[in-house]
């Protein structure tokens, strides 16, 4: 046999073989960890801004609170659908916590 | 090398990220893969390697100035980490410890198994014999003769093996020749 034969036939034993089903999950693999690595990095960046947010929210919560405003009369339907749900945590609460 | 241009372009110009991601890793990830699991013999080890391999390859794309192929860029990437997990080794051994539970050197039976149907399980019992013989050779040399003649199975030339590895051509081609004696000492019945 010839010395390049041999150098070809030596090289394609070394090659790693796989089915296809094998380099799609690798390729799902791949692209999924990299999503997450953006993420966690995206994360970064907001971490600045979440920290000016706190601040924020404990700056406006020392503020004096706003005078109640007047009772609104206004029932909307949402809430009357769900006077039954809140009849039943009315009961919920009711009963003695032993027996529930 | 029109390819590895397109998915720069694309990637640089930040219209279609993800597909350039995935052009890159489906133009590439045989080659990647392959160099891992030859120079570490461990499958798990390689599945993570090549996935590191392609996450810094995008970090750092921008930073690719395109002096040598995306391909033998890559392959550096990938022979970089490589060594850094046999540091790692042998840092853990120094320090007592043992191998990673789940940490499996031997492939899948399902990863060997034939894309056809009909070719299984005859084919998988001997790709996975096959698989651990061609391991076993390479594993036995040392380590540069291992980094050249896992390229070389890749079919890279001696010129882009010098580029992935920083080497000499005349270092390639030196440690390529007695690669070669040894692995068709050992694997002379194959061929």
């Amino acid at each position: 046999m010839k010395d390049d034969e041999k150098e070809k036939k030596l090289i394609s034993l070394l090659a790693v073989r796989r089915p296809e089903a094998f380099w799609q999950r690798q390729r799902n693999a791949i692209t999924g960890a990299a999503a997450q690595s953006r993420g966690s990095s995206r994360a970064w960046l907001l971490a600045p801004a979440a920290a000016a947010a706190a601040v924020l929210v404990v700056f406006l919560a020392r503020l004096p609170g706003p005078a109640p405003a007047p009772e609104t009369q206004i029932v909307s339907t949402a809430f009357l659908e769900h006077l039954d749900l809140l009849d039943d945590m009315d009961v919920l609460e009711a009963v003695p916590e032993n027996e529930l | 090398m029109e390819t590895d241009k397109n998915i720069k372009a694309k990637a640089l110009a930040g219209t279609d990220p993800e597909s350039a991601f995935d052009l890159l890793i489906e133009e590439h990830q045989r080659q990647v893969y392959s160099l891992a699991l030859r120079l570490t013999g461990n499958q798990a080890a390689a599945d993570d390697i090549t996935q590191e391999t392609f996450i810094s390859a995008w970090k750092h794309l921008k930073g690719f100035r395109g002096d040598s192929s995306l391909k033998t860029w890559l392959l550096r990437i990938a022979a970089n980490k490589v060594r850094s997990y046999w540091r790692w080794k042998k840092l853990r051994s120094w320090v007592g410890l043992g191998p990673r539970d789940g940490e499996e050197g031997a492939p899948a039976l399902q990863d060997l198994l034939a894309d056809r149907p009909e070719d299984r399980p005859e084919a998988a019992a001997l790709a996975a014999d096959l698989e651990r013989r061609v391991q076993a050779a390479i594993s036995l040399l040392p380590p540069r003769q291992r980094e050249v003649a896992a390229l070389r199975a890749q079919e890279l030339s001696v010129a882009e093996i010098a580029a992935a590895l920083g080497m000499a051509e005349g270092t390639v081609k030196a440690h390529w020749f007695e690669a070669r004696k040894k692995l068709e000492a050992s694997l002379g019945e194959y061929l």
